[in-house]
């Protein structure tokens, strides 16, 4: 069984594509300065679900968006969930898009909502075939929706179920293999998940079909030391990225060529000029790693 | 020891219990352990659903939170989300029932003022974050004016509620947004009710005190009622409060 990946219509590239270049995660600590001084950033993504309402957010977001490709990021869909998604969460996002008319669309392969509840965090999916089936009939039905492909994010975990049998890329690599939809590929959460259970974060990229990488995300983590002395590292966006993150993400240019890029920072945002320097870090490994490779495929996943 | 392999919903179900009330569920049975007990593999989520509940109190309830400190605002909002747990993805609409909750909250009996204040600041909430809308176009005025009284019923815009408050939370909200220290003395909570409308003016959010019979009027208007019953309900200078309601943009639609 497989869901086609030509059952999404293409659609056009045009003003707000996101080019493959670093762009910056916008807060709303920044959008007053972002509008007031136009920053020569290349492009911003904001959380989709800040913007399900009207008022001044949503009028900044407006003007940012006059001036600036942006990329729709979102964290409520819960593509995992067993029993199907949330058809009004489903129609927010649509508003949204259509409003924003945004150059991409993504998600995470997690899950957060069941039984009506909405449980507030990426939660980890075991990785069988049975939720493998479950995802990509929640995002056959958000593209079908939206009326375009996704983007699906590779989480950060901090956990693993006994009863999987599937690698994290190999699942993720066949989602987008049977829905057509592309991955955003977070490399911070690579690094992460690859300390926390032992994994090769370098195998992790391998396993990823490089046409279908439509954008990178890079962010920093914490590392929280439990009794006995163990480690697990957390992704909580709240410094900058570690440069073990930053060889890997070298890596991943080398292996996918130049990717749009997101510069993620969500717990203690600092300053704009901090996120610009680490967006012009990203910039100049992108020039020196990214030149190898052409990947025509991921135009049809822009807008 | 065996353990049996979920269902994908099993095992949602199963880290939702653990989620919202830890230890009563079977997650950890289900979780690989690696030298890091399930349980404290699980927690890390957990920390992150509460802490990214109680987050969302806070920027909903800003006034409450100073008002009774951070530590008690955190130990508050962790029961409240143990007994509400947020029923959809979008969190600006989550929270909606913390005044209920604090009048029946045992240890902020002391602030018999803090249920009201927290409807309110709800209120402020849900105007903030209320659709975009335009009021009623006024070319439609004129159909409006010979409409059927028995008939006409208003559509109120997203972001109006209509409060009614046995303290004066008004002038205590007022005091703690503007960190007037001098004002929230000042506010005598015996002072008698207030009679609150709450909306989104242009960008801001305006919360304003009516007179008790106009406040009537509006309110049965925004719960549906035909003009003729909220004219019944109201008394002399209705046809002027409607005027201004209509001016303010407070109708965006009506049925006749």
């Amino acid at each position: 069984m497989s869901a086609s990946a030509s059952a999404v219509p293409p659609h056009p590239a045009g003003k707000g594509q996101i080019p493959a270049q670093a762009g910056i995660g916008l807060r709303f600590r920044h959008h007053r300065e972002v509008l007031d001084s136009r920053p020569a950033v290349a492009w911003f993504e904001v959380h989709t679900e800040n913007y399900m309402g009207g008022g001044a957010p949503l009028g900044c977001l407006d003007a940012v968006r006059g001036d600036y490709p942006v990329s729709l990021h979102g964290t409520g869909l819960s593509l995992g969930s067993a029993q199907g998604l949330d058809d009004a969460h489903l129609e927010r996002v649509a508003r949204v898009v259509e409003r924003v008319q945004p150059g991409l669309v993504s998600e995470h392969l997690s899950w957060s909502t069941v039984d009506g509840h909405y449980l507030a965090d990426l939660l980890p999916l075991p990785m069988t075939e049975e939720a493998l089936e479950v995802v990509c009939a929640n995002v056959a039905r958000v593209q079908d929706r939206l009326k375009r492909a996704i983007l699906v994010e590779n989480p950060s975990s901090c956990l693993r179920y006994r009863h999987s049998t599937l690698p994290e890329w190999t699942f993720l690599a066949e989602t987008a293999r049977r829905t057509g939809c592309g991955v955003l590929c977070d490399v911070n959460n690579i690094y992460v998940s690859a300390c926390n259970h032992d994994w090769d974060a370098s195998g992790y990229l391998a396993g990823l079909a490089p046409q279908s990488v439509g954008e990178i995300h890079l962010a920093g983590h914490s590392v929280r030391t439990l009794e006995g002395g163990r480690e697990l590292r957390i992704d909580d966006h709240g410094s900058r990225v570690a440069p073990a993150v930053w060889a890997l993400y070298a890596e991943a240019l080398a292996l996918f060529g130049p990717v749009p890029t997101l510069i993620e920072w969500d717990t203690d945002v600092p300053a704009l000029v901090v996120l610009m320097e680490q967006a012009g870090h990203a910039a100049g490994l992108m020039n020196e790693h990214g030149n190898e490779h052409g990947h025509a495929g991921r135009d049809a996943l822009a807008a | 020891m065996p353990v049996a392999t979920p269902s994908l919903l099993e095992l949602q179900r199963a880290v939702a219990r653990e989620l919202i009330s830890p230890g009563e569920s079977p997650a950890a049975e289900f979780v690989h352990t690696d030298g890091i007990a399930a349980c404290d593999r699980l927690n890390v989520y957990r920390n992150t659903y509460v802490s990214t509940l109680v987050s969302a109190l806070r920027i909903a309830y800003p006034v409450v939170h100073r008002l009774v400190g951070a530590a008690f605002f955190e130990g508050a909002a962790q029961l409240f989300g143990q007994a509400h747990p947020p029923r959809c993805a979008y969190l600006n609409a989550y929270g909606a029932l913390l005044g209920d909750f604090l009048s029946a909250f045992e240890p902020a009996a002391s602030l018999p003022y803090l249920p009201d204040v927290a409807r309110l600041e709800w209120a402020v909430n849900c105007a903030l974050h209320a659709p975009d809308m335009p009021g009623l176009d006024a070319a439609r005025l004129p159909a409006l004016a010979v409409a059927d009284p028995a008939r006409l019923r208003l559509v109120p815009h997203p972001s109006v509620t209509l409060l009614h408050c046995r303290v004066p939370a008004d002038a205590i909200w007022r005091a703690v947004v503007n960190e007037d220290d001098a004002a929230l003395a000042a506010v005598n909570p015996d002072s008698g009710p207030a009679w609150l409308l709450v909306e989104r003016a242009a960008s801001d959010v305006q919360v304003l005190r009516l007179p008790e019979p106009a406040w009537r009027f509006a309110a049965q208007l925004c719960a549906g009622a035909a003009l003729q019953h909220a004219l019944e309900e109201g008394c002399v200078g209705a046809d002027a409060w409607l005027a201004d309601h209509l001016a303010a943009g407070r109708f965006v639609d009506f049925v006749a």
